[in-house]
């Protein structure tokens, strides 16, 4: 459910840009996404696609970027970037980072929770109907 | 600048904000709306069925001659826990999630907004029954409470630990059914401290108000 709410969140985003710069139509939609945020990107694309019909982003290309997780490790100090399984299933078992280094679980976590609405390309309404 | 298929004309705007970042900022001003008011909050959380709701008609039950309380119940759909907790004599808020798995910190700065923060001085927040969604949105609350029961098995603590990890006491609730479940409280309660060293961790049976004192000492009420 969570990729449903945060479509919702990204396209009141997405609209009330466009429509504050007076855009016609958007045209893609660059998202960037931590990898211990829960959200899948697949879901996440689809709903968007779905909540965004009849707006004047319907159809935009959703471009997402993932971000990866960054943490420091309280026990061997060692700070960076720490691998995140490919495919985890966190309704049933959330995935627990651990230390590339050393394995510790007592880890801060520093990046990969973001949500971050980078971009959108739009196209002006004015300009674009005088060029049709 | 770029042309598109259709010859016009395209524009690039950078917004760059992120809504993870915001829900956490939403936390915060909850947070500093509560202290204004002198309201202490409880984040309750707990699967489906652990006994958040019976836990909390105990610690009400317990605190109200001393403690202006109000109760904010979260739930997918229905009013039945609001219900029964109304019937403890103290005001309850139902936010019906309409499908959410968790309340976040938007639904919960509407529900204040929608009580009297001046009669008042604890708010205890019962969440939807998840242990895994409501870890990620953090609410505005001084303190959360976990509930785990014995009846949902030997390994909970360890399945969840991005929940465990973030509350501050922990309650081991239906320990009079530890034996039938053949789960060992002892062991449940070292798997949450394993997780989380810094946890108060309090076993109850808050069907018969078993550990309700202890739960409420945990928490400095």
């Amino acid at each position: 459910m969570h990729d449903v709410t945060a479509a919702q969140q990204i396209a009141r985003q997405v609209l009330v840009t466009a429509q504050e710069q007076g855009a016609g139509r958007v045209e893609r939609i660059s998202l960037a996404l931590g990898a211990m945020t829960m959200l899948d990107p697949e879901s996440l694309e689809f709903w968007l696609e779905q909540i965004l019909r009849g707006t004047i982003a319907e159809g935009a290309q959703v471009r997402i970027e993932v971000l990866p997780l960054r943490v420091r490790c309280n026990a061997c100090g060692f700070e960076g970037e720490a691998p995140v399984p490919d495919d985890p299933i966190y309704h049933l078992m959330p995935f627990v980072p651990a230390c590339p280094e050393c394995g510790a679980q007592g880890l801060e976590v520093l990046g990969g929770g973001e949500c971050i609405v980078e971009s959108i390309r739009v196209q002006r309404a004015e300009v674009g109907s005088a060029d049709g | 600048m770029a042309d598109t298929p259709d010859g016009g004309e395209s524009l690039d705007i950078v917004l760059d904000v992120d809504l993870s970042k915001r829900t956490s900022e939403l936390a915060d001003e909850n947070l500093a709306l509560l202290d204004a008011h002198g309201v202490t909050a409880i984040d309750v959380l707990g699967s489906v069925g652990s006994g958040k709701t019976t836990l909390i008609m105990g610690m009400v039950a317990a605190l109200k001659q001393r403690r202006r309380i109000a109760v904010i119940a979260g739930d997918i759909t229905t009013r039945i826990d609001a219900g029964r907790i109304e019937a403890e004599g103290v005001p309850v808020l139902q936010i019906q999630t309409g499908g959410a798995c968790h309340l976040d910190a938007n639904l919960v700065r509407t529900a204040l907004g929608r009580l009297d923060l001046d009669s008042i001085d604890l708010l205890i927040i019962e969440n939807v029954g998840n242990l895994i969604c409501p870890a990620g949105f953090p609410i505005g609350a001084h303190q959360r409470l976990v509930v785990l029961s014995v009846t949902e098995g030997p390994y909970m603590a360890i399945k969840h630990p991005v929940m465990v990890r973030q509350a501050d006491v922990a309650v081991i609730n239906k320990i009079d059914l530890a034996e039938a479940m053949e789960v060992s409280v002892e062991q449940l309660a070292a798997d949450v401290r394993s997780v989380n060293p810094e946890i108060e961790v309090v076993a109850t049976c808050a069907r018969a108000g078993q550990g309700i004192d202890d739960v409420i000492a945990a928490l400095g009420l």
